[in-house]
């Protein structure tokens, strides 16, 4: 299984190493991608020549490649690949291609608007349209693995009453039995003041735990059924518990094209507010089953 | 077992980059393209706005034939600088091919004469461009008012900086020009310039110009230029207007046929420059004369850009575009220039000519980091004080900028001589373009930078700004090198390895 790692220099792509360390087990191979901005001609500086800089470059990213290497955990195998590209996104998705990935893997960025993570550029654009699972960290997330050893405990699918969630879940059960973790399967009931506590709010959650359940067994799977409900998507979210390792699985918003990512409204607000790993499944996406 | 994978590839990783071949874009540009870099790296829609006063108050009407003479000190330099391109592809910078053949000390001092040129023209650019951004807006709301908000420091200086800032920025998130972006800009200013001289002409034969002085033979002539100093300092200005021309031909793997299109594009973008600048002087001599008042290119007044002040008068309400064009060119050359210092500071970090720091990558964005915010804010620093201290600013650092650019471009070009001293004698063409070319072209700029530099001194010099009886130049231009002196001691003492050849060698 390979997975490919959008790896900087810094702290976010060492969350990115260790969260596709923790996501693929020990047998999994990393390529570490390293994207470089295309150089064109038609930039050229003024006065001329490169200046020295593309050999400067090349040695400044041997040694971050040699520190990346160390950063992979006992396990894993790795290699780092680098590369100049016009735009990351694209570079890492052509790149992921090539490599045959299961995942692109990001890492946090530690930089928070009111109090909220928020993807960073390159990571929004893949989140929009990557062919790919996209998996993100957040530092807190990271956390999380780390007292978990950097092992998976859980993987938690979310799942909506549109059309789309059977997927969701089935990417999620793929790579539970990949690595033998535990599964489940959560959906989430906003609800407004003026209905919460009624029976039709209760009636609401009753039919989202059923046809929740419905796609469990439809796909055969033994997993745990949780509905969280709460005055808004933040509100539901704040009521599930997490296990240290564990990550989330979301489906992409039916905006998205097939076989593509897009980021819906509720799984950028989960985005900000998951104390685990969070990985974004393309529309359409059909997991490999697991190799042995 | 898994660490094999990762040692083996420990060893490869820059073989894949493609950093060898420096990323994709081989063989991607042809004649047409690399003539538009050329055109666009030199930006003549800025640089004759900025340096064509400047000249005529030196030279007067002989400013065709200086023109025409600053061109072949920068031809022979150029192409020195070919030789020691494709001798050493790796290191292409002042500073490294100095160090290489003069050792450390003369390295260092070539390394900051260009940092020191460019953060000089980055400084006048930014201002050349808030002058026409007020201009611009100005014409558009026909409130001429606003025009004259450039002249209150308040406005200006913060809106320099924030011109500065913003080109910094650019430059840090390593964000790039696109060719469609490139084509447009040069063929923008190439069509406003032949604009303003066809409209030139017919207002001097409408009898409607200024000053109609009629076009006469001895004005291509530098012989009657009236004296050596004035010459010296005509051609050390004329210098910054071809700058950035060796970019075509130090062009290789980057073009579809490295055997020709370099030579082609190199010589069909001085026909074309050449071609503009005589016709633009041409024009703005004929139409404004050189006299001392009113729209007269000898005017002090109209020193600081000449075509903010002609535009006007002689396009009438089509000077807007003329604005557009040169804040278009200046902002993007703004941006294109800083990466420039920030590479060099980069290297001379990286070397240990310069502490450390100076030589830090982002790993966000593949750019310089401390280099880039170092070179920007220099140039703002470098704005402010002249700003303050001079009453015309913008005539006195491209005077000085003519100085720095004889100072480094001639150093370099001995460095050339010195560096292929052995094997220059082989061949016929290696006498000529590793021997000759530069050592000429070399001596020449340095004995305009000796002959500027002593004028300088004069209080009268430049816009006539002084300090205690010394010229206002002598004092930018100098003080920006006595302050390498110091640093370098400074390194020397501190960081001794650079300076004892342990970082970068000297070639014997």
């Amino acid at each position: 299984m390979r997975y490919l790692v959008g790896y900087t220099a810094d702290a976010r792509g060492a969350e990115a190493i260790a969260l596709a360390a923790a996501l693929g087990g020990p047998a999994a191979h990393l390529d570490i991608a390293m994207v470089l901005p295309e150089d064109t001609p038609f930039s050229a500086t003024y006065p001329g020549s490169d200046h020295g800089y593309s050999s400067i470059l090349a040695d400044q990213v041997d040694a971050w490649a040699k520190e990346a290497l160390n950063l992979v955990p006992a396990g894993p195998t790795a290699r780092v690949v680098a590369r100049a590209v016009s735009s990351p996104a694209a570079g890492l998705i052509a790149m992921a291609k090539e490599t045959g990935a299961r995942a692109i893997v990001l890492g946090g960025r530690k930089r928070h608007v009111a109090g909220f993570f928020v993807p960073g550029s390159v990571a929004s654009s893949l989140l929009h349209a990557s062919p790919f699972p996209v998996a993100m960290s957040t530092p807190g997330a990271v956390a999380s693995l780390e007292r978990a050893g950097g092992k998976l405990s859980r993987i938690t699918a979310f799942v909506g009453t549109r059309p789309g969630a059977r997927a969701v879940v089935q990417a999620a059960a793929t790579a539970a039995s990949n690595q033998e973790l535990a599964l489940r399967v959560v959906s989430l009931v906003a609800q407004d003041h003026a209905t919460a506590g009624s029976a039709e709010a209760a009636g609401s959650i009753e039919r989202t735990r059923a046809a929740a359940a419905a796609i469990v067994e439809e796909l055969g799977l033994s997993a745990e059924i949780t509905v969280a409900s709460g005055t808004g998507i933040d509100d539901a979210i704040a009521e599930l518990d997490w296990v240290d390792g564990e990550i989330a699985v979301v489906g992409s918003s039916r905006l998205a094209r097939k076989r593509r990512l897009f980021l819906g409204t509720t799984a950028q607000r989960m985005l900000r507010t998951l104390p685990v790993p969070l990985v974004v499944v393309p529309k359409n996406h059909k997991p490999e089953t697991a190799r042995s | 077992m898994s660490r094999d994978t990762a040692t083996e590839s420990r060893a490869t990783p820059a073989a894949e980059s493609g950093l060898g071949d420096k990323g994709l874009s081989k063989g991607t540009v042809g004649v047409l393209g690399a003539v538009v870099i050329g055109v666009s790296c030199i930006a003549p829609a800025y640089t004759l706005t900025a340096a064509l006063g400047p000249t005529v108050a030196e030279v007067g009407t002989q400013l065709p034939a200086i023109f025409l003479a600053g061109f072949l000190p920068m031809l022979l330099v150029a192409l020195g600088y070919r030789e020691l391109n494709s001798a050493m592809p790796d290191s292409g910078t002042s500073f490294t091919w100095a160090t290489r053949a003069f050792g450390p000390w003369i390295g260092w001092m070539g390394g900051w004469g260009l940092i020191a040129a460019t953060i000089i023209v980055l400084s006048n650019l930014a201002a050349v461009a808030v002058d026409f951004f007020y201009l611009l807006i100005a014409q558009l709301t026909g409130n001429d008012a606003i025009a004259e908000l450039t002249r209150n420091l308040w406005v200006n200086i913060p809106t320099t900086l924030v011109f500065i800032a913003a080109a910094c920025w650019i430059s840090y998130r390593g964000m790039q020009t696109t060719k469609a972006f490139q084509y447009a800009l040069v063929a923008f200013q190439l069509v406003v310039l032949t604009w303003f001289a066809v409209a030139a002409f017919s207002h001097v034969n409408n009898g409607t110009a200024f000053d109609p002085t009629p076009i006469a033979l001895d004005w291509f002539n530098p012989m009657a230029v009236h004296s050596f100093g004035a010459f010296a300092a005509g051609v050390s200005l004329s210098i910054f207007i071809f700058w950035g021309w060796d970019v075509t031909l130090t062009m290789n793997e980057e073009t579809t046929n490295p055997a020709k299109v370099p030579g082609r594009a190199a010589t069909l973008t001085i026909l074309i420059i050449m071609g503009i600048y005589m016709v633009i002087s041409l024009a703005v001599i004929s139409y404004a004369g050189i006299g001392e008042t009113g729209l007269g290119a000898g005017n002090p007044e109209n020193q600081e850009s000449i075509f903010a002040v002609l535009a006007g008068p002689i396009m009438g309400p089509f000077a807007i575009l003329m604005s557009l064009a040169i804040l278009s060119s200046s902002a993007a050359s703004l941006q294109s220039t800083l990466v420039s210092p920030a590479r060099t500071i980069l290297a001379m970090g990286y070397y240990k000519a310069l502490p450390e720091r100076f030589g830090k990558v982002s790993p966000r964005f593949m750019s310089p980091s401390t280099a880039t915010i170092t070179a920007g804010s220099a140039a703002a620093v470098f704005y402010v004080v002249t700003r303050l201290l001079s009453e015309n600013a913008l005539w006195d650092t491209i005077t000085a900028l003519g100085l720095m650019i004889c100072f480094y471009y001639g150093v370099t070009a001995l460095a050339c001589v010195w560096y292929f001293r052995r094997e220059a004698f082989d061949t016929v063409r290696g006498f000529f373009f590793k021997f000759l070319a530069p050592l000429v072209g070399g001596v020449i700029l340095l004995v305009m930078f000796a002959s500027t530099a002593r004028d300088s001194m004069d209080p009268d010099y430049g816009s006539g700004s002084n300090i205690a009886g010394l010229g206002m130049v002598f004092i930018l231009g100098m003080g920006v090198l006595v302050l390498g002196v110091a640093v370098m001691l400074y390194m020397r003492i501190r960081q001794p390895g650079f300076f004892k050849g342990e970082t970068l060698k000297r070639m014997l």
